[in-house]
């Protein structure tokens, strides 16, 4: 981009038509993504207004029958004069708990010798359970902190069926219904203004083509600004000027002028090209890497930024922008230091819920683990590489069992072996005459059962690993070790160690990294009992987000736990590069 | 000559005994669970204990031998239970999950290997970081995208596309290995005998990496054979259920059918413990290889 090249008549059409080509594609992304955007908080947004309308409809009808005495004529005239103040196709009635009467009615269907008062019929029960419903939360809103809201709204087909309870001297005596139709939403923005915003612009260019790099750069910005804010101006005098309104649609503007940009200074060209050049490689990678993109690392990125937010089972379709919470879980999960704390007793006890105390169990299970898989995974290959010994690929298949077992089997199994009632393992005790015990009811016996269980199903791979390493030790080795007069044990450790750690130092970082996530081993044999105790962090993680529905928390929680590995993983990596470069 | 060197250490008799032990531990679980499937009851415990049990009697409840040998268990599980709806579960979708994974790794693989291209590196780093992502972490998002947004809960479908995407860079990997050490001349030749990349890639480079394909796509009808926690989360509706999802249905919260959960979990393990035995020197060197690598 010399100053002689860009003085090419030629070149200078090439940019001018690529100041062209990105209006057009910035427009599109901005006005596409602001038009969906507003469409949806225009419907929202409408909902929630028709629905405040209508609890203020029952509200209403509630305190004129409450001010009528809550039965008799009176509340029949207030009825009928709320009636004339609603919309057409709008049900009130009135129901009285005791005797189960419908005291005032405007449903036309309540004529004639179903007209109120009377007793309600029997194919009326909802109506009154519903009243019967009202009373319940009443009552016990009464001995509540947090109070549910005393009134009950249900959209369907397009109408809120409401109720609301009516009281008298302090009691609950019975319940307002409303049916009340909802108005249809009122158009979201039209397609029409949106392609006028988009091609506007566009037309008004066309002369432009003609005119210098410079001239043309500046009118493609000033077109796309003036495109967007019309836009902008004409959806927000519809919509209603919500402030968050003007963060999208200023959101969606930023996103298209980086468009506008990446095509008008040639980047879509360039990538364009190595595109073609390269589109046999792309070709071939394109179904993986879409497959990737969409259900690994947008999950993963869209995992960490629910962490941020309140989300819950109730609120997921909610904007991630109205339940976000900063580092709100990241603070109350790293925050809470009261590892202990005093029971009801006046004792000291630990919080078995606490991250940290959770922490502590990982890294402690991690390390008893990965000590018991290799001492016993070592010891058994050290005595399967011995020369001459007898049936070895006999030992060396059944050894390998427990690792080709499918390890929820494996963990079910041990479950089950370690019963209070009918489990062997208790039955062995017995058999040397101690006392069975409730291997779930103490934290540590409950720890216990996983470490054998796990250290049963992952001695294994120590031992194939280790035993694969012994094998490629060449055997003259020994011999020179013995020739110069090495005791056992100086061979052990000056030629059989260092020739495994090449092939050992792998196999534990990735036997730590295993069990530090064991998931299925903590959640079927022990489930965490007693009361968490013997929660991992993964498991601790699962139970917030499936048990608990806490998805922003959990999400937090598994950030938190993604984090420690990554460390665990720089600092492996130093430490083997560096013990390497001995 | 080396093995005289060693003959000062242990006598044999010794190391047998030992290994004799360590063997009887390892398959303690396995005889119990055998005991049980082939008890024809429910039972958890191995046998029948009196009120007040002798010695001999604890030695029985503890000894991995049905007090009556019934093959109940099988049939009833079969017949009584929807456990071969869950086996159907699982085989189609574990075999679904090989095809459609295998599918992605091979071309991906392949291009890693054969092309030189912008994003190649970061493509390839990409995968291998991938794999420190932790399970919950995914498993929320997971559920949110495949369950609340897609709708696929309760899903084959759902199953399939999340098992084979997040095998993907596992296989890519080791299928770029295979790939590597197969010499370019033969593509070359079949280039000037007139053959685009795609005859190339069919017809030359995928019947030679037959070796390398077979056990890529054993070891992803492994896992997905294998996987309980998505599809635990992710079925709900009991007759969706797979087999991992349903062993745990038999013996989980208040249930306790024990026969069938032993019976069930004989006939899962059996094919994947065959398989893994044959797998098994290709899964270390594969794991070790790609964390040394890593």
């Amino acid at each position: 981009m010399t100053a002689p090249a860009s003085q090419d008549p030629r070149l200078q059409a090439v940019h001018v038509a690529r100041f062209h080509a990105g209006l057009a594609a910035g427009l599109v992304i901005a006005l596409g993504l602001s038009w969906a955007w507003l469409r949806g908080t225009a419907s929202a947004g409408y909902e929630g207004r028709a629905r405040k309308e209508a609890v203020g409809a029952l509200t209403g009808l509630a305190g004129e029958v409450e001010q009528a005495g809550g039965e008799g004529d009176g509340v029949r005239a207030a009825l009928q004069a709320w009636q004339a103040g609603q919309p057409a196709g709008t049900v009130g009635r009135v129901v009285v708990l005791s005797g189960a009467r419908l005291e005032a009615s405007t449903d036309p269907k309540d004529a004639g010798d179903r007209a109120a008062p009377r007793r309600l019929a029997h194919d009326e029960k909802p109506v009154f359970d519903r009243a019967q419903r009202m009373r319940g939360i009443v009552i016990e809103n009464r001995d509540q902190e947090e109070k549910k809201p005393e009134l009950e709204v249900v959209l369907e087909d397009g109408r809120f069926s409401m109720a609301a309870p009516v009281r008298k001297g302090g009691e609950v005596i019975g319940a307002v219904e409303v049916v009340r139709p909802a108005a249809p939403p009122p158009a979201a923005p039209g397609v029409p203004a949106a392609l006028l915003a988009l091609a506007l612009p566009v037309v008004v260019f066309l002369p432009l083509r003609r005119a210098g790099r410079i001239v043309a750069g500046l009118a493609a910005l000033a077109l796309f600004a003036a495109g967007v804010a019309g836009f902008g101006a004409y959806a927000q005098r519809l919509v209603g000027g919500a402030a968050d309104a003007i963060q999208a649609l200023s959101a969606a503007g930023v996103l298209g002028l980086g468009v506008l940009l990446f095509v008008a200074l040639g980047g879509a060209a360039r990538f364009r090209s190595a595109l073609v050049r390269n589109r046999v490689a792309y070709a071939y990678t394109l179904p993986a890497m879409v497959g990737m993109l969409v259900l690994v690392f947008f999950p993963f990125f869209y995992g960490i930024l629910i962490s941020f937010t309140g989300q819950t089972i109730y609120n997921t379709s909610a904007p991630l922008t109205e339940i976000w919470n900063g580092l709100h879980n990241y603070a109350s999960i790293l925050g809470d230091f009261s590892i202990v704390h005093r029971a009801e007793d006046g004792s000291l006890a630990l919080s078995y819920g606490n991250f940290y105390w959770t922490l502590i169990f990982t890294v402690v299970w991690t390390v008893t683990n990965v000590a018991i898989g290799v001492s016993v995974g070592l010891v058994l290959a050290l005595v399967l590489n011995t020369k001459g010994l007898a049936l070895r690929p006999i030992y060396r298949v059944l050894l390998i069992l427990p690792w080709a077992m499918p390890n929820y089997i494996t963990a079910l199994i041990w479950r089950g072996m370690f019963h209070r009632q009918f489990g062997v393992v208790n039955y062995a005790r017995m058999l040397f005459g101690a006392e069975p015990i409730s291997w779930f009811d103490q934290p540590f016996t409950s720890f216990l059962t996983a470490l054998a269980t796990n250290g049963w199903l992952s001695f294994p791979f120590m031992m194939v690993v280790s035993l694969g390493a012994l094998q490629s030790i060449p055997a003259d080795l020994y011999e020179a070790a013995r020739v110069d007069g090495a005791s056992r044990w100086q061979q052990f450790t000056s030629i059989t160690l260092p020739s495994l750690k090449p092939a050992l130092v792998p196999a534990v970082i990735l036997s730590v990294v295993w069990t530090f996530n064991m998931f299925n081993i903590i959640y079927l044999v022990t489930a965490g009992e007693p009361g968490g105790a013997t929660e991992i962090l993964i498991t601790q993680a699962y139970k917030y987000a499936f048990q608990q529905y806490r998805y922003g928390y959990a999400a937090a929680y598994s950030t938190v736990i993604f984090i420690i590995l990554l460390v665990y993983g720089v600092f492996q990596n130093r430490v083997t590069r560096a013990t390497e470069g001995i | 000559m080396a093995g005289r060197g060693r003959e000062e250490g242990f006598p044999h008799w010794l190391l047998h005994t030992f290994l004799v032990l360590m063997v009887l531990v390892t398959v303690y679980p396995l005889l119990w669970v055998l005991t049980i499937a082939f008890s024809g009851g429910q039972s958890l415990a191995l046998a029948g204990l009196p009120a007040q049990p002798s010695k001999l009697d604890l030695l029985r409840a503890v000894t991995p031998w049905p007090e009556r040998v019934s093959a109940d268990n099988f049939t009833a599980v079969f017949r009584d239970q929807p456990f071969a709806r869950w086996l159907l579960n699982s085989v189609a979708i574990s075999a679904a999950t090989t095809v459609l994974g295998v599918f992605l790794a091979c071309t991906a693989a392949y291009a890693f290997s054969r092309f030189r291209f912008p994003g190649r590196r970061s493509g390839m780093m990409s995968f291998l970081v991938s794999q420190m992502f932790p399970g919950t972490l995914m498993l929320i998002p997971l559920y949110i995208i495949i369950v609340q947004w897609l709708g696929l809960g309760s899903s084959r479908i759902g199953l399939v596309l999340v098992y084979s995407t997040t095998a993907i860079p596992f296989c890519v990997w080791m299928l770029k290995g295979y790939f590597d050490t197969i010499p370019r001349e033969l593509e070359e030749a079949a280039v000037i005998e007139g053959a685009g990349p795609a005859r190339i890639f069919w017809t030359v480079v995928l019947p030679l990496a037959k070796p390398a394909i077979a056990i890529t796509a054993l070891f992803s009808f492994m896992t997905a054979w294998n996987e309980f926690i998505l599809a635990a989360t992710f079925m709900d509706k009991e007759e969706m259920y797979t087999a991992p999802v349903g062993l745990r249905f038999f013996v989980g919260g208040f249930s306790q059918q024990w026969g069938y959960f032993a019976a069930g979990s004989i006939v899962v393990s059996i094919p994947v413990v065959f398989l893994f035995l044959y797998l098994q020197k290709y899964l270390v060197s594969g794991l070790t290889a790609g964390s040394v690598k890593g």
